[in-house]
């Protein structure tokens, strides 16, 4: 048996944590520059706003209904995940953390005499430990845990946990959940099944195996192997290594100097060499890209991008940032005004299989590696952003927050009061 | 010619890096230990002051007599937890010289008791 825990409405829910009052009320979080909204609460869905939604678009039902708002607070967020992370640990061996908010359990070779009370169980605990509803789907496969944990979304009677495994119970459910909505089914496939006119997980499951394989390759015969009980996609409490790491960001205010530019894609690069350091890869290439804001047709519009390859992979915090940082005064051209730039490592390669060409200066190599371990650990120690490059300004990615909650459980100055009556 | 390096008896310690962990002491569960402050106190002998840390553990149970940190009226307040035949109440943290009256806690009141205070810290 699997399960699968997936904190409702996440970024909502961490938002309503210290916050009781707005349980029952809309509350909806915004994207990085508060563009859109990227989490809703449940009374915010039943109002109508829509995954992604410009902010611009909502305000009028955002006033009218008296929905709370607030700009994304990733400190808050990571921190309450790494709790609910603590929380599903302390029941099973092996967890999978899958996303920020999503994780697998792995039940196999446990002796579970009731596997509903323990969903329920693990629910329970960590809405108790966290203050974070989370929902808890048991079945035989990961992908039709998925599907049982949706179940407690859509049955608040169900507490919070589900377990899903009789045959025509699993037919049931799967006769009416819609196969656009199965893990592993994507767009491209979507519409090929459309096309066949399949539009629920059961149709799926009748197709036949030949066709499956033919249309849909091996993930998605794994999926329909998957959806009838049979387990095909591997547990990994190992986090693959990730091909490319991508920091990018829309600026609040147009960027129209070189040197602001400059300043902005050498903090991204730093928050991406942590990045790649953090899961001991090394960088091949990388883009450096800033855009125009497409969507003002009378402005002049600009796609700039360079391309760095680096002679020898690797992660040292100097070489990456000054590398980026050349690439974007080369890139930028003056008369645009700017409204988006990243750094992206295009090629990976992990640490423990470099080999240095015959051209690498060792000693220099040394010398970089021992103030990367330096900014490392005056980082880990003090914070992030506590030794910075020259060329990082003052470390911050300028970005529209203006709805932001209090950092209530990493900052010090920024933790709950209480008084005393 | 090389000068001769200094070199005293090894230090018998030089493996051993052991400090004293606050945070182990005083958080049981990282899951569910959070720390709130304290401000803003209007009764005189409640065992708090100002500016007080309080470390809130939810996963300790209530029980009579705690200290538990208590969401009413749309703020965090630090009462006492009384558990009796008649029910569970909130009273303030001193009793003798205060007039608020007890908070009822009914099975609906999910929010009321927000946590539990495992540890309070005071500058002396």
């Amino acid at each position: 048996m699997f399960a699968l825990a997936d904190c409702n409405n996440f970024f909502a829910s961490c938002e309503r944590v210290f916050r009781p009052d707005l349980n029952g009320r809309p509350v909806i979080v915004l994207s990085n520059n508060d563009g859109c909204a990227v989490a809703r609460s449940n009374e915010a869905k039943a109002l109508g706003i829509k995954m992604g939604a410009p902010y611009f678009k909502i305000r009028d039902i955002v006033e009218k209904n008296g929905v709370a708002v607030f700009s994304s607070n990733f400190a808050l967020y990571g921190d309450m995940s790494h709790r609910v992370q603590e929380v599903l640990g302390s029941f099973v061996p092996a967890v999978e953390q899958y996303s920020i908010d999503e994780a697998f359990l792995d039940l196999r070779g446990l002796q579970v005499d009731d596997y509903d009370a323990l969903a329920k169980e693990i629910s329970g605990r960590c809405r108790k430990l966290t203050a974070i509803p989370v929902s808890v789907g048991i079945a035989p496969t990961k992908t039709l845990a998925k599907i049982a944990s949706k179940l407690c979304k859509q049955y608040p009677k169900l507490n919070g946990g589900c377990y899903m495994h009789r045959k025509q119970d699993i037919e049931k459910v799967l006769r009416r959940f819609p196969v656009s909505d199965v893990w592993g089914i994507g767009r491209q496939s979507v519409k090929k099944l459309a096309a066949m006119n399949i539009s629920t997980a059961w149709d799926y499951t009748r197709l036949n195996e030949t066709a499956v394989r033919k249309q849909f390759a091996l993930p998605g015969y794994r999926t329909w192997m998957e959806l009838q009980g049979t387990p095909c996609i591997e547990f990994e409490d190992m986090i693959e290594p990730r091909q490319s790491i991508c920091v990018s960001r829309s600026f609040a205010r147009e960027i129209t100097e070189s040197g602001t530019l400059s300043e902005q894609v050498a903090n991204f690069a730093e928050s991406a060499v942590q990045k790649l350091r953090s899961q001991q890869s090394l960088a091949l290439e990388m883009a450096v890209f800033a855009f125009t804001n497409r969507f003002k047709q009378n402005a002049p519009q600009a796609f700039n991008s360079r391309l760095v390859v680096f002679p020898d992979a690797t992660d040292e915090h100097r070489i990456i940032v000054s590398a980026a940082v050349r690439a974007a005064r080369e890139l930028f051209c003056s008369g645009y005004a700017y409204k988006k730039a990243g750094v992206v490592f295009t090629k990976l390669m992990q640490a423990e299989d470099y080999v240095p060409s015959i051209f690498a200066d060792t000693e220099a190599e040394q010398k970089d590696a021992r103030l990367s371990k330096s900014i490392d650990a005056i980082n880990n120690t003090f914070g992030r952003g506590s030794i910075l490059f020259g060329v990082q300004g003052d470390g911050h990615i300028k970005m529209a927050r203006e709805h932001q909650s209090p950092h209530y459980t990493t900052l010090w100055s920024d933790i709950p009061k209480a008084s005393v009556k | 010619m090389e000068p001769q390096k200094l070199s005293g008896f090894p230090s018998p310690a030089a493996e051993i890096h052991e400090k004293l962990d606050l945070t182990k002491l005083l958080v049981r569960h990282n899951a569910s230990t959070f720390f709130f402050r304290i401000d803003g106190v209007s009764i005189v002998d409640a065992g708090l002051d100002d500016g007080d840390i309080i470390i809130v553990d939810r996963a300790v149970e209530p029980y009579d007599g705690c200290k538990a940190v208590c969401f009413i009226d749309g703020e965090y307040t630090v009462k006492r937890v009384k558990i009796t035949p008649r029910g569970v109440f909130l009273v303030p943290c001193n009793e003798r010289n205060s007039k608020a009256r007890p908070v009822p806690v009914g099975p609906g009141d999910d929010y009321l008791v927000w946590g539990v205070v495992s540890w309070i810290v005071k500058k002396a």
